[in-house]
């Protein structure tokens, strides 16, 4: 990889470009997943004749956009942990002489080139996995045979999307470069950045104005539905990308204390306390480790609730046995590419929560092995990353599944509504449960790393006046 | 090498190292930190550990403490034999027999000063007794850190976290208290406060310390002065005077190169 100097200077070690290049990878392949998905669902129906070809263009492109959200959500979120782990490292780079637009400038650029990687590995990977099973598919006979394009001229679009996502999520996240003083280089102990009391009034009047006009906007869009289901559908994709920018603005301001409500649960003990207090006092650095799982659960919900909703109307209609079997079929194919959406969010929230949970530790090496040093035993340290990963995932899964309910059932509304009555509640209990266990075992897993790499910290880590 | 004058003393020493070597790296990278020290620390002093720079003072101070592993040579620690334990029972030990003070980034930054006062007390799940609340109290008014308190490291003056520090340090009235350059980031002023507190503490509470010093009117605090050159104990003095510190040291610089 060919960054300037400065731009390994501000961003460091491979491990922390890395991550930025892995979730732009990922957002390549999801991005791939759904373009080809609904290229060959649109050969299907054109080969079936049906009218559903305009339909499926605008699922998914609807697709598409939140794969982009997803994506720039996550990179922002990882420039962000990045940055704001190496603020005494800037304020060092500022007090030497280094101007501040020039090193951020080197933010963007390093971001730019490790996200357009990033997003072509990805969307290789993404459209030869959806070809590969495309192909077992029509073998076992689920899809028809039908003349499947290769490649589609939207993927093009995707990279360049997902590129210039990453280098606005490099702009947008090294905005804290220009906070840094100076003088912060020389303080003894490196303080996290408080926001002051206009700057989160201001980001809760953001947020809700996002939440609010974001539901009604979701509202609107299930109305609309009743009548003209494209626009519905399109209403509600800007009604949910609005309300979830409102809650991902202002999620800093509710979730750490749902987390710290939820590790009060966990008992007692020293590393319950000191992880609590972790949750509590750097409430950006909590709020940034749950934001990938809390987009993972809520896409998986939103199929998950959306396609239960589906599902519950299609039961209702009064269809013939052919027109029925049709839909249905429809709907098996559908949770086919759902499977694979799926496994591709895990892997986001996955990737997402281990970056952050392990460039915490990293961050807070000396603090940790302060820690151990006053007295915190190996398993001591275990138990807090893990409590803190548990309380974490808790609160991230609820809020997700709220989301996820409340987005996939107005989108199938949107869809579905007016062939139907009333508003039908997506609400699938097994997948709920599913969805939530396995978010947990995920985060248990994914803790496992940054655990291990926590407890390697010697207490004389602590004690070395650099790094 | 010059024998401990204090040697014969009837009290059993906090800590002990016999024949203590610590070797960094192998081959032509191989550095003796520490050559085949033999050391006593005794229970109520206020010793100082002196020597040029890179002569092995923080490694002395971090293998007499447990953080880090003597290569060879035995360790005694508040009478527990720290090559024979685990990192658990040292962790342990460390938590309920010695209290640190750094030069810098001594507190956990997203703790309040009380509650970076209070974290061994947390972090070893101990409640605080009466007893004990009146003694942190004290130290709190005595260090002058009423005011305080409540507010994060990052809010407060060097020295101030320094006073933190020592709080935390003499809280749980550890069997000893290591501070490596305690003074190190101060001005003139504060470092004398911090280190009248630290005689102040060793005089009347018998509070043992060892403290590592480049600064001789730090050491002039102490009642015994140590010298290390190139990983040996090369003096053993008692209470000096700042002047007849320089002296000492300026010889061993000299001798040193
Ligand atoms: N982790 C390490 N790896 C290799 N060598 C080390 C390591 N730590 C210390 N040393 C070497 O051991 C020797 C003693 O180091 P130490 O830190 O104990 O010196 P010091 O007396 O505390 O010096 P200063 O006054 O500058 O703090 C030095 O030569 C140093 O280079
Ligand atoms: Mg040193």
């Amino acid at each position: 990889m060919n960054h300037s100097s400065k731009g390994n200077l501000v961003l460091g070690s491979l491990r922390e470009l890395g991550t930025v290049g892995l979730v732009a990878g990922l957002s390549g392949a999801y991005a791939a997943v759904l373009i080809m998905t609904s290229t060959v669902l649109a050969a299907m129906s054109e080969e079936s004749g049906g009218s559903v070809g305009l339909m499926l263009g605008i699922v998914a492109g609807v697709f598409i956009l939140i794969a982009l959200y997803v994506g720039a959500i996550v990179i922002i979120g990882a420039v962000d942990t990045v940055i704001s782990g190496r603020l005494r490292h800037i304020a060092l780079l500022r007090l030497l002489g280094s101007r501040a637009k020039d090193l951020r400038v080197s933010v963007v650029r390093g971001t730019a080139t490790v996200g357009a990687l990033g997003a072509l590995a990805g969307v290789v990977v993404g459209t030869v996995l959806t070809h590969a099973t495309r192909a077992v598919l029509v073998a076992r006979g689920t899809l028809p045979e039908a003349d499947y394009p290769l490649v589609s001229s939207a993927l093009v679009v995707a990279f360049w999307a997902i590129a210039v996502c990453a280098m606005c999520a490099g702009w947008l996240g090294s905005r804290g470069v220009l906070q840094v003083s100076p003088a912060a280089a020389l303080s003894g102990t490196a303080a996290p950045v408080t926001a002051s009391g206009r700057a989160s009034l201001l980001r809760a009047v953001v947020a809700g104005i996002g939440i609010v006009g974001g539901f009604g906007v979701l509202a609107a869009g299930a109305l609309a539905g009743e009548s003209a289901p494209e626009a519905g559908f399109v209403l509600s994709f800007f009604g949910a990308a609005g309300a979830s920018t409102g809650f991902l603005v202002g999620a800093r301001l509710v979730i750490p204390s749902m987390v710290a409500a939820f590790s009060r649960l966990l008992g007692r003990d020293p590393a319950s306390v000191v992880a609590r207090r972790n949750a509590l006092l750097d409430p950006l650095r909590t709020t940034r480790s749950t934001m990938g799982l809390v987009i993972g659960v809520t896409l998986v919900t939103t199929f998950a609730s959306g396609m239960a909703a589906l599902r519950a109307s299609v039961d209702a209609w009064e269809l013939d046995a052919e027109q029925r079997a049709e839909a249905l079929q429809i709907m098996d194919v559908t949770t086919a590419v759902l499977v694979g959406i799926i496994v591709i969010s895990s892997l986001i929230a996955a990737v997402g929560f281990v970056s952050t949970m392990s460039l915490t530790v990293i961050q807070r090496h000396r603090e940790i092995g302060l820690l151990r040093t006053l007295g915190f035993t190996q398993r001591q340290v275990r138990t807090m990353i893990t409590k803190e990963s548990v309380a974490l995932s808790v609160s991230a899964i609820l809020f997700g599944t709220v989301l996820g309910i409340i987005y996939g059932t107005s989108a199938a509304q949107s869809l579905v509504g007016s062939q139907g009555s009333g508003f039908v509640w997506g609400v699938p209990w097994v997948s709920l449960a599913a969805i939530a266990v396995c978010g947990l075992v995920l985060v248990l897993l994914a803790s496992r790393g940054p655990a291990r790499r926590a407890i390697d910290i010697a207490p004389v880590e602590a004690l070395r006046i650099e790094a | 090498m010059t024998s401990t004058p204090f040697q014969d003393n009837a009290t059993q020493p906090v800590v002990s190292l016999r024949r203590v070597s610590r070797i960094y790296g192998e081959g032509t990278g191989r550095v003796a930190a520490l050559d085949g020290i033999d050391v006593d620390i005794h229970r109520g002093q206020f010793t100082a550990i002196m020597g040029p720079s890179g002569s092995g003072k923080s490694t002395l101070m971090n293998v007499a403490a447990g953080l880090d592993d003597a290569t060879s040579g035995e360790v005694i620690l508040a009478g527990a034999p720290l090559t024979h334990l685990d990192d658990d029972a040292r962790t342990r030990l460390r938590r309920s027999e010695v209290g640190f003070i750094f030069q810098a980034f001594n507190l956990v930054p997203t703790l309040t000063a009380r509650e970076n006062i209070l974290l061994p007390f947390e972090l070893a799940g101990r409640t605080v007794t009466r007893e004990q609340q009146q003694w942190i109290e004290h130290l709190i008014a005595t260090l002058g850190l009423t005011e305080r308190v409540g507010h994060r490291p990052s809010e407060l003056s060097g020295g101030q976290q320094q006073r933190v520090a020592i709080a935390r340090a003499l809280a749980s009235r550890p069997a000893i208290v290591f501070a490596d350059e305690p003074t190190g980031n101060l001005d003139s002023r504060s470092s004398r406060e911090v280190l009248t507190l630290l005689r102040t503490a060793s005089r009347e509470y018998g509070q043992t310390i060892a403290m590592v010093s480049h600064d001789p009117v730090a050491a002039s605090y102490a009642d015994r002065i140590l010298v290390i050159a190139d990983g040996h104990l090369v003096g053993d003095h008692g209470p000096l005077t700042p002047q007849q510190i320089s002296e000492l040291l300026i010889g061993f610089e000299v001798g040193a190169a």
